[in-house]
């Protein structure tokens, strides 16, 4: 995203990546709020330079088997499962 | 999307690819859970790989190494730091709503892969290869199967996360044929790193971009030096869903066709992605997909870079096929035939070289070329299959090395009975009695047959020469086969004439 104002064209465009369906009302309400929220960033420029933490590097596991989740427990939060699968509207 | 037209005259085809592979770890590529297929789905999934929130992602050591080994076989540069990327789409496969990947700092750059083509050797160009992980896998229920028409979707989480190591190669083909040549040259490289099973569902997948462009934009007799103007002018499809080397000749044959058939009768050939139909023969377009600044990458915080170009030094790898192919030759005299199919898998080789050590190369050669692989291929098995078993193949080599049966009763009999009834050699032969008789049976059964058939013998003597191998027959039916015909030839002309 540019620096320039939101456009409701952008939200509309965001909103289609994420395949999220709004209406003409929300894609309005959103303009706003995008733009709000891009503002709140701004305000990192007042933020002084900090000395960065000791960068991380090789934060590695060996290849060895841990204990996956039990499917019921795996399956739990799905609003629809069939035979152990997640269940959900057709993608095409 | 922007048309193109090309002026009729002699067309090139130019295809760069991108190659999928599983990495066969025990584990996942950011979180423990097994990668093993197993029919159950969602049985190896865990907070990590569901993209359940707060969940940790830590890389898995053994990836890395692997990468570091392709990176190596293919001679590419480990740069000083790597790191991880999210590549943000919404698809059901993606549990996270985006994948971990690599973008601007790839683990592997700047490598290539020697193949052969009809003969001539060839050098592509890897731009890149990169970690990442695979995303799940979906069922398109109902309404006919299709994915258009289904009416809900399945997904299993247990392949989401498995590691991939994305093969990017130059724009460096130019025909089909050769793309087939040089994935089953990769396979056979990653197959020797032992960091890839060739036998696993769905372990290899490829995406082709394919464009045809006006023969006289080749600027140089190198076939695979093209102007990048020439390239950037041309539309090209990028092709998906391919899982072999055998799909990639045929979808892209296909794409070629297509597209040269539509710039000879002077249509435009769409920019797009298509997607290959195994089951038809033939790509059809897909809805276009997002374009890449949609996929928002940004770095992923949770993955601290790596550095491991040191790794190139301390991590080993063994001898690659192709020198392998080229030492067979000159300290077996091997013919290149033969060299190519002792080494088509790691296996193969070191099994070939065990065999040539103890009995003679050439010998060697034909029982595991030949007969052995001939016999597995036959059965629709592979070396692997029977690898218990391959000091039992040794002796029935040393069999006939060593005289005791027949070239022709090992491999028609012995060889066949081992693999389909699990006998030993040493069973076969003597539940078969195969066992080369010994010479004073034969010679017995030399006089035995010559007694009992006094016309044949009346036959021989009067001239007729033909009733000698009546004759031969007769012996070689009372040896149950074991014996050598032509010694038992020599042997009766022998006791005929005295």
């Amino acid at each position: 995203m540019s620096d320039d104002a939101v456009n409701p064209e952008a939200v509309r465009h965001v909103a289609e990546l994420a395949r999220v369906d709004l209406d003409d009302e929300e894609v309005e309400a959103f303009t706003g709020q995008f733009a709000d929220i891009l503002e709140y960033f701004e305000t990192l420029d007042e933020v002084p330079e900090v000395e960065r933490e000791a960068a991380l590097t090789n934060v590695m596991r060996p290849d060895e088997e841990r204990d996956s989740l039990d499917r019921e427990e795996a399956l739990r939060n799905a609003p629809e499962t069939e035979d152990g699968f997640f269940k959900g509207p057709n993608v095409s | 999307m922007t048309a193109q037209t090309v002026q009729q005259g002699d067309l090139v085809t130019v295809i760069g690819l991108e190659v999928h592979v599983q990495l066969e770890t025990d584990t996942k590529i950011f979180c423990g859970c097994s990668t093993d297929q197993t029919d159950e789905p969602n049985e190896n999934v865990c907070p990590v790989c569901l993209g359940l929130p707060g969940a940790l992602p830590v890389l898995n050591e053994g990836a890395v190494e692997a990468a570091v080994k392709i990176g190596k076989a293919i001679d590419a540069d480990i740069p000083e730091e790597t790191r991880f990327h999210r590549k943000n789409y919404y698809y059901p496969d993606l549990p996270k709503n985006f994948q971990i990947t690599q973008y601007d700092e790839p683990i592997c750059a700047d490598g290539d892969l020697e193949i052969s083509v009809e003969g001539e050797r060839r050098t592509v160009t890897i731009e890149r290869a990169h970690l990442e992980e695979d995303p799940g896998s979906l069922q398109h229920v109902g309404g006919g199967g299709g994915i258009d028409s289904a009416d809900y979707t399945l997904v299993n989480y247990n392949r989401a996360g498995t590691p991939l190591m994305e093969v990017v190669t130059a724009p460096d083909f130019r025909s089909p044929g050769e793309v087939r040549a040089f994935l089953a040259e990769l396979e056979e490289v990653l197959e020797y790193l032992g960091v890839f099973d060739a036998e696993r569902d769905g372990s290899l997948r490829i995406d082709a971009n394919l464009s045809i462009i006006p023969e006289d934009e080749i600027e140089s007799d190198d076939v695979t030096e093209i102007g990048e103007e020439a390239l950037a002018a041309a539309n090209r499809t990028e092709v998906k869903n391919i899982s072999s080397h055998k799909g990639a000749e045929k979808a892209l044959a296909y794409e070629e066709t297509r597209q040269k058939n539509a710039i000879q009768r002077g249509r435009a050939v769409e920019q797009e992605t298509r997607h290959w139909d195994e089951s038809r023969g033939i790509t059809v377009s897909m809805r276009s997909k997002e374009e890449e600044k949609d996929y928002r990458y940004f770095e992923e915080a949770d993955l601290p870079p790596l550095r491991v170009s040191h790794w190139k030094d301390e991590i080993s790898i063994p001898e690659l096929p192709s020198a392998r192919r080229e030492r067979f030759q000159d300290e077996y005299t091997l013919s290149e035939e033969a060299a190519s199919k002792l080494t088509s898998t790691k296996q193969v080789a070191d099994f070939y070289e065990d065999v040539a050590q103890e009995f003679d190369p050439d010998l060697a050669a034909t029982w595991v070329a030949d007969n052995l692989l001939g016999e597995l291929n036959y059965r629709d098995m592979e070396i692997t299959g029977i690898e218990s078993r391959l000091d039992e193949v040794t002796r029935l080599v040393e069999l006939v090395a060593t005289d005791e049966i027949t070239a022709k009763n090992a491999r028609e009999t012995v060889l066949r009975s081992m693999l389909d009834d699990g006998r030993t050699p040493d069973e076969v032969v003597a539940e078969e009695g195969l066992g080369k008789t010994g010479e004073d049976e034969v010679q017995q059964a030399v006089v035995e047959a010559i007694d009992e058939n006094p016309d044949a013998v009346a036959d021989y003597e009067s001239g007729d020469d033909g009733a000698i191998n009546f004759l031969v027959g007769q012996v070689m039916q009372k040896t149950g086969g074991s014996a050598d015909p032509g010694d038992v030839n020599q042997l009766l002309r022998a006791e005929l004439n005295d």
